[in-house]
């Protein structure tokens, strides 16, 4: 009679523990997750294919890590950090920033104030997708310690997005000029 | 001659101070085209360092102040933000000025899919993404020609990109073979390929040439409802039912033609299928 109970003791302490872990982690990714830049999406004028749900979430999931790994990688002159969700000549371009910054002992520290972003071309076989983007970004360059330059206003970038087999990729991200939309 | 050389050094002292108070500033285009090369004048006099920091250049070098600064086309090549920045002993300046993206040269374009049957509406589409020779997308306007060709027939449709994009969708074409699809911009030309293949099978027919307790089944040539044969190895389904039960052939079409042999024990009843399509039915010996 008593092994029973003993079994049942148990696998109420484990299942108490496991909850318990459960609990203390989800919050620690919810954190991670608040952590990245603020983006919003908009595709009310997206053309010519309209946006899925999940994509549009996926979209602004990653675009926002994208951020993100750019922050971080100009921030600490790491290449590798533009890995996952960097591509083609976004990611050829950035990685030679980062190389030449280390080269020249400079680093930039962006301060991410939240992205507008409107989604404006999905392509027929949804291979492509073009965001405009507002961004109000702090941007502190340093030589060591001492900073060299400070901005703080909005910039506007042109974003092209293409998907991988698990996520989106930016594989273009231009800073345009004012009057471009 | 003191007095001349106090008036002298009077003199020198303030021919000198306006350069000496002279603040340092730095001054660049507001734009360039990429690939362009640029001048950048500072103010003031010393030494100092200047910083430039693009979207894929960082670069530093010292240089005196009040001397013009040739920045290269190679560092601009990039378009988008650039700052330039002056640090000396007192402090930095900066100024930022905008790289824009050079003449369009190249098109990457996206042609799908690889294979599609004729005839089918908005089937297939493309898209092209227009740049300059340093991969800028070309945000002006630009006009893309997507030439269209199978056979003997060709078209042009002409489309205005949007923000480097310039996109269409057709249906197929009637006929079936190579569709090739040249997008162009100015001397740039990036063809594609699609296989027009033929539709669904119309009017599936075979015929029966009973053989003792085996029978040959033949189909007519197999072809979509515009004429165009079946590609070879397109499996056609022959199903069989008589008194030994039901069994099915599939055998692949050679030559426009899909051919297959059961034996069969007494009455039977035979029916033949390619995709979608139904096509006769034969009863042989009867009634089964």
């Amino acid at each position: 009679m008593r092994k029973p109970l003993l079994l049942l003791g148990g696998l109420l302490l484990v299942l108490g523990c496991l909850t318990w872990i459960f609990q203390a982690r989800w919050p620690i990714v919810d954190v991670q997750a608040a952590s990245l830049p603020k983006v919003v999406l908009s595709a009310e004028s997206l053309a010519p294919r309209p946006i899925e749900q999940r994509t549009g979430e996926a979209v602004t999931h990653d675009y926002a890590q994208a951020w993100q790994d750019l922050a971080d990688g100009l921030d600490t002159n790491r290449t590798d950090l533009l890995g996952d969700y960097f591509t083609g000549e976004a990611k050829v371009r950035f990685t030679q920033r980062i190389k030449e910054q280390r080269n020249t002992g400079l680093r930039t520290r962006y301060q991410d104030n939240g992205h507008h972003v409107k989604a404006v071309f999905y392509s027929v076989d949804g291979g492509e997708m073009q965001l405009e983007d507002e961004v109000q970004l702090e941007v502190q360059v340093f030589d060591g310690q001492k900073m060299i330059y400070t901005s703080n206003s909005p910039q506007k970038y042109l974003v092209l997005m293409t998907p991988g087999s698990d996520r989106w990729y930016v594989r273009c991200l231009e800073s345009v000029p004012e009057e471009t939309f | 001659m003191r007095r001349l050389i106090r008036k002298l050094c009077f003199a020198i002292v303030c021919a000198a101070l306006p350069a000496l108070s002279q603040k340092v500033a730095i001054h660049a285009p507001s734009s360039v085209s990429a690939g362009s090369s640029l001048a950048i004048t500072t103010t003031g006099s010393g030494s100092a360092t200047l910083y430039l920091i693009g979207p894929s250049r960082v670069r530093k070098q010292s240089i005196k102040l009040g001397q013009q600064v040739e920045i290269s086309g190679q560092d601009v090549a990039a378009s988008g933000n650039y700052r330039a920045v002056t640090c000396d002993s007192e402090g930095c300046v900066s100024a930022v000025f905008q790289v824009l993206p050079a003449k369009p040269t190249r098109l990457a374009f996206m042609l799908h899919p690889s294979r599609v049957p004729v005839s089918t509406p908005k089937a297939v589409n493309g898209t092209a993404l227009v740049s300059d020779r340093y991969h800028n997308t070309v945000i002006a306007p630009t006009k893309v020609d997507f030439h269209l060709s199978l056979g003997g027939e060709s078209s042009t449709r002409s489309v205005q990109s949007v923000r480097g994009i310039a996109w269409f969708e057709i249906g197929s074409r009637p006929k079936q073979g190579a569709l090739q699809v040249v997008a162009s911009v100015d001397d740039t030309a990036e063809p594609r390929v699609i296989q027009q293949v033929a539709a669904e099978a119309c009017g599936l027919r075979m015929s029966a040439a009973p053989s003792g307790h085996l029978v040959k089944l033949q189909t007519d040539p197999i072809r979509d409802c515009a004429g165009n044969p079946l590609p070879d190895g397109t499996i056609v389904s022959f199903t069989k039912t008589d008194a030994a039960g039901k069994s099915t052939v599939d055998t692949p079409i050679k030559k426009e033609k899909a051919t297959a042999q059961f034996e069969v024990s007494g009455p039977a009843h035979i029916s033949v299928a390619c995709g979608v399509v139904v096509g006769n039915e034969l009863t042989l010996g009867g009634r089964p």
